[in-house]
């Protein structure tokens, strides 16, 4: 166990003293993805604008007011999206990097910072679009705003350790490419994105207090709405980052060196 | 000091098969490593109790048939590969030109592509600009260096590739028959380069299945057969630069 875990301090720590690798392969990354648009990446801005607007359009319950609606739709948005592509390219992380995991020797955290930096470049083009709809809808801007900017740093410090937990996941059960990318899609129905849990219906009470992403979106999405400081969801989400990333140091200390022999 | 010390290194491949409804198991001697195993779990030994010392100044050849083993001691020696098996210990810093895509991004351009290479060896932006011009006139492709990667033959990605990790001073040079796709005139240039290498008090370790490169580059002969040493050489056959400057 401690010498798994030197393994994976190890790792860490070359990965970060290489850190202009993942930096330079991450802006090289979002620029092929969008090499010969127009656009570029400010598709991923129009993208994600032009989901909340529909689910505003399609889901807005009657008899509330529209603006609190889009606030509370953009937030969610925001922070599903970013998890689930964070989870979604983890699973088969370390298959798409096979030619650099079997012809170099950079530590494995390289290319999970890779991914964890791309990943919040992408969010960036939705945060922008998400504090433009902030602002339309007439949320004030206020001090418990700073909350909800603490909750996006929590996410980002789970970020790494989410991504190093499915990739690995995804190494020894290739299966688990497939029903991540289906849990996920359904996910998106049981986690309060876009539906307000009213605590009536035993499923969605249900849905929405044993779902630990519930909790990492409110801690974004609460301080705004409500102008509160969420504690139990802080608490709870605190914890189930240190849960993971506990998970992801013994899987990087114990597995790091088979992984070039699984992919 | 610069050195390459390997104590009874084995590696094993473990193979995990699907399930499969075709016919099992009518093995016949290969030209591989050995296929042990049965049914869901194989295994390929691909390295069986490799050992030998490489000193400052040595440069070994690596032959033996396809599947002796070749690239898989190249990538142990390089620490891909954790033995299976047996303890290496490598004093130096290490680089590698194994198949000529590795590392390389397709979109990006040839300049690009160098300065992601030295990033990757752990250099900074500043060293890597100050060894971009040399880099770029060794390689001889002119202005196809600010094409993309993906614009390049074979040849050309292969001088590409020689040009970059040799210019960032490795003390330990490892090859895996990069080098049959350049042409006459670059193989004659990057021979020279790996003397200076040599000279330097490096090491170089070239798989090959040319004899005549072998002969030419190499001090040492190691011949691999089924993962075992069949035989280690020391004082190899005659040097074509040495007879050139002797005569
Ligand atoms: N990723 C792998 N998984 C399973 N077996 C492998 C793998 N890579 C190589 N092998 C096996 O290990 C043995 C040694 O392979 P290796 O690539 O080292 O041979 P080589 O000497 O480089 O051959 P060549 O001359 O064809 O390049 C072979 O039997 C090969 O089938
Ligand atoms: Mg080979």
């Amino acid at each position: 166990m401690i010498a798994a875990l030197n393994g994976a301090f190890d790792d860490i720590s070359r990965a970060m003293r290489l850190h202009r690798v993942w930096i330079a392969l991450a802006h090289e990354d979002i620029g092929d993805q969008h090499r010969r648009t127009t656009l570029g990446p400010l598709w991923l801005l129009v993208n994600y604008v032009a989901f909340v607007g529909t689910f505003v359009f399609v889901f807005q319950p009657a008899g509330r007011d529209a603006a609190g609606y889009s606030a509370y739709v953009a937030i969610g948005l925001l922070v599903w999206f970013y998890l689930m592509e964070v989870m979604s390219m983890s699973v088969s992380l370390f298959q798409r990097e096979e030619s650099f995991i079997e012809g170099t020797t950079l530590p494995l955290f390289v290319y999970v910072m890779r991914l964890g930096l791309q990943s919040v470049i992408r969010a960036g083009y939705a945060i922008a679009g998400c504090v433009a709809i902030l602002v339309f809808s007439g949320s004030p801007v206020a001090t418990p705003w700073l909350w909800s900017l603490a909750g996006l740093l929590l996410i980002l410090f789970a970020t790494p350790a989410l991504i190093t937990v499915f990739a690995f996941l995804g190494a020894f059960f290739p299966d688990s490419q497939f029903i991540v990318g289906n849990l996920l899609r359904v996910g998106m129905f049981f986690t309060p994105v876009f539906w307000m849990n009213n605590s009536q219906d035993p499923i969605q009470k249900y849905a929405y207090e044993w779902n630990p992403f519930t909790y990492f979106l409110e801690i974004v999405r609460l301080p705004i709405i409500n102008g509160e400081f969420p504690a139990h969801a802080f608490t709870v989400t605190i914890l189930a980052s240190l849960f993971t990333w506990a998970i992801a140091l013994l899987l990087l200390g114990r597995y790091r060196k088979q992984i070039v022999f699984l992919i | 000091m610069v050195s390459i010390k390997l104590n009874n290194v084995s590696l094993v491949y473990k193979l995990h098969e699907k399930l499969t409804l075709s016919a099992p198991d009518r093995r016949v001697a290969g030209p591989g490593g050995r296929i042990e195993g049965s049914g869901r779990k194989q295994f390929v030994q691909a390295l069986d109790g490799v050992s030998f010392d490489l000193k400052a100044g040595d440069r070994l050849g690596l032959v033996g048939p396809n599947g002796a083993g070749k690239t898989t001691l190249l990538k142990v020696l390089y620490g891909i590969y954790e033995p299976t098996d047996g303890s290496v210990d490598i004093e130096g810093k290490v680089d590698a030109l194994f198949n000529i895509n590795i590392g390389f991004r397709r979109e990006a351009t040839g300049r690009r592509n160098i300065v992601l290479r030295g990033l990757i060896s752990g250099w900074t932006e500043a060293e890597i600009e100050e060894k971009m011009e040399d880099i770029i006139a060794f390689s001889e492709l002119g202005d196809f260096i600010d094409l993309p990667f993906k614009a390049y033959s074979q040849g050309m990605a292969a001088r590409l590739a020689f040009s970059a990790a040799t210019a960032l001073d490795p003390e330990i040079l490892l090859m895996d028959e990069w080098i049959g796709a350049g042409d006459a005139s670059f193989q004659e240039k990057a021979k020279r380069r790996m003397d200076e290498l040599a000279e330097k008090a490096g090491i170089i370790v070239l798989a090959s299945h040319s004899e005549a490169l072998i002969q030419s580059v190499c001090t040492k002969k190691l011949t691999l057969r089924s993962g075992r040493i069949e035989s280690f050489t020391t004082e190899p056959v005659k040097r074509v630069g040495a007879v050139a400057k002797s005569s």
